[in-house]
């Protein structure tokens, strides 16, 4: 490694890969003298630290520490372990518990989705109301709509396609579910007025089967395998 | 109580101006206290409908600048002494005035009229802003096309947005020889997407163009429009009208009065 110390931004603050074979006492002088440079940039900013390349015991960690609270206006909320393994393991978690809470959570909106409205929700949502032709309903878990939805309905929204979307008139533009999309049939609006006025409208529930958008009446078993 | 009461589409040329105009003289025929505002500033029409456009000294914009009083600006309607209009600036545009304006204006009107009508112009700018910002409630116009209907829906939620809280429709230019052959949206179908109260329908006629031409609404007389455009007045200033039976062919002498008319 041609340089002592190198810093690199990540998302949740400043990583340091430190060469592993330098005395530490020459080290934290060229960490400082990293820090000092750029503590124009970093002025006053709150950041979390991790190290790499070297094995730090807890004092040399300290010491670290210490000279960057003393000499520059960074402040170091964290050190964060670097460690491949059990950072794949932590997404994976928080992503799991995510997924669970969007979609074991949910809120209601009363009232209609009006042509140009847009309503974005992070957990499931229960629309009461229609959402009309023009408008959307966004929601990273289900979407529950007791009235019509004639507009667009995006449900798993952080791309969760075990997500559904249930209406008491199903009638979309379109749904997407995850990065799925389907789309209605190519008929004119006063087509499909007529139709849905033959036909007795029956709840029905969107979901993706063989990587397409599935709709079918909402029977017994239809919540056995969501 | 005086009400301030904004006719809005969305979608323009679908009859906001028209119906605006006949709604006004036909309140005006009720004996009301009526005036009517034309918003739509650039694009002045109100006054040339109503046939008043000869008399226009000074306009919207004066007022709300505070170049003129508002009497002065204001023009009395060649037939009813108790309808006024406040036209448009022809030569300003829509950022000439603000919403704030426009409430501090209705508001001072509705000390001397029963009903202040706002036309407002097409689209969700800053004139549609404007025109709804003094609004008690709205009158939204619509013909029974997809385009016209896709628009209004987007309006009424706007309207509600802004806590318009009285939101009614007009079905205009009703074809009722294509509604019976299937090729037009009924009534019923326009109400079932927009879900909200009709408070009228007028069909499509032809001594609507006549008298647009003419610069003289055509509400009160025996065409068919006129029926229906007198009916909303009544249904505005609180009547319980029953709908007009528009299967019905107007009557011979009906027709032979309207061509006498036109001579």
């Amino acid at each position: 490694m041609s340089q002592p110390v190198i810093m690199k931004s990540n998302k949740y603050g400043i990583n340091l890969i430190l060469n592993p074979v330098i005395p530490f006492s020459e080290l934290l002088g060229h960490i400082t003298d990293k820090f000092m440079e750029s503590e124009k940039f970093f002025k006053n900013a709150q950041m979390a630290l991790s190290f790499e390349g070297r094995t730090l015991s807890k004092d040399e960690e300290y010491q670290i520490l210490d000279t960057i609270a003393q000499k520059t206006s960074i402040h170091v909320i964290c050190v964060i372990d670097y460690d491949e393994e059990r950072e794949e393991y932590a997404r994976q978690k928080i992503e799991q518990c995510f997924t669970e809470d969007c979609e074991s959570t949910g809120k209601f909106y009363k009232g209609t989705l009006r042509s140009g409205q847009e309503l974005e929700c992070e957990t499931s949502i229960v629309i009461l109301g229609d959402v009309n032709p023009g408008a959307t309903i966004t929601s990273a878990g289900n979407i529950v709509i007791l009235g019509a939805l004639k507009g667009t309905a995006y449900a798993g929204a952080s791309g969760n396609e075990t997500c559904f979307v249930a209406a008491l008139d199903m009638n979309p533009v379109q749904i997407k579910i995850g990065n799925i999309i389907g789309r209605s049939e190519d008929k004119g609006l006063l087509a499909s007025i007529r139709d849905r006025r033959k036909t007795a409208t029956e709840p029905q529930v969107a979901s993706v089967s063989d990587g397409r958008i599935l709709i079918e009446p909402i029977t017994k078993n239809t919540f056995n395998n969501i | 109580m005086s009400e301030v009461i904004v006719i809005t589409s969305g979608k323009g040329g679908v009859g906001k101006t028209t119906t605006t105009a006949n709604v006004g003289t036909g309140l005006a025929q009720l004996n009301k206290k009526v005036v009517l505002i034309d918003t739509d500033i650039g694009l002045r029409n109100l006054d040339v409908v109503m046939g008043l456009e000869n008399r226009i000294v000074y306009n919207l914009v004066d007022v709300v600048e505070g170049s003129c009083r508002i009497k002065q600006a204001l023009i009395k309607d060649k037939k009813y002494p108790n309808l006024s209009l406040l036209p448009s600036a022809q030569t300003r545009d829509k950022s000439s005035v603000t919403p704030e304006q426009m409430k501090k204006l209705t508001d001072e009107l509705r000390e001397e009229f029963d009903y202040i009508l706002l036309d407002c112009p097409a689209g969700i700018e800053q004139g549609f802003q404007n025109a709804i910002a003094g609004a008690d409630r709205a009158i939204v116009v619509t013909t029974p096309e997809v385009s016209a209907i896709r628009d209004a829906d987007r309006i009424i939620g706007l309207l509600e947005a802004n806590e318009i809280k009285q939101i009614q429709l007009v079905v205009n230019r009703l074809r009722m020889d294509m509604v019976k052959r299937g090729d037009m949206m009924t009534v019923e179908d326009v109400c079932e997407i927009l879900a909200i109260n009709l408070i009228g329908v007028v069909p499509d006629d032809e001594q609507i163009v006549v008298s647009t031409n003419q610069g003289e609404p055509l509400v009160g007389s025996d065409a068919l429009a006129g029926k229906a455009f007198l009916n909303i007045c009544k249904r505005i200033a609180g009547e319980e009208v029953p709908f007009l039976d528009l299967q019905k062919k107007a009557s011979v002498f009906s027709k032979l009065a309207g061509l006498f008319k036109q001579d």
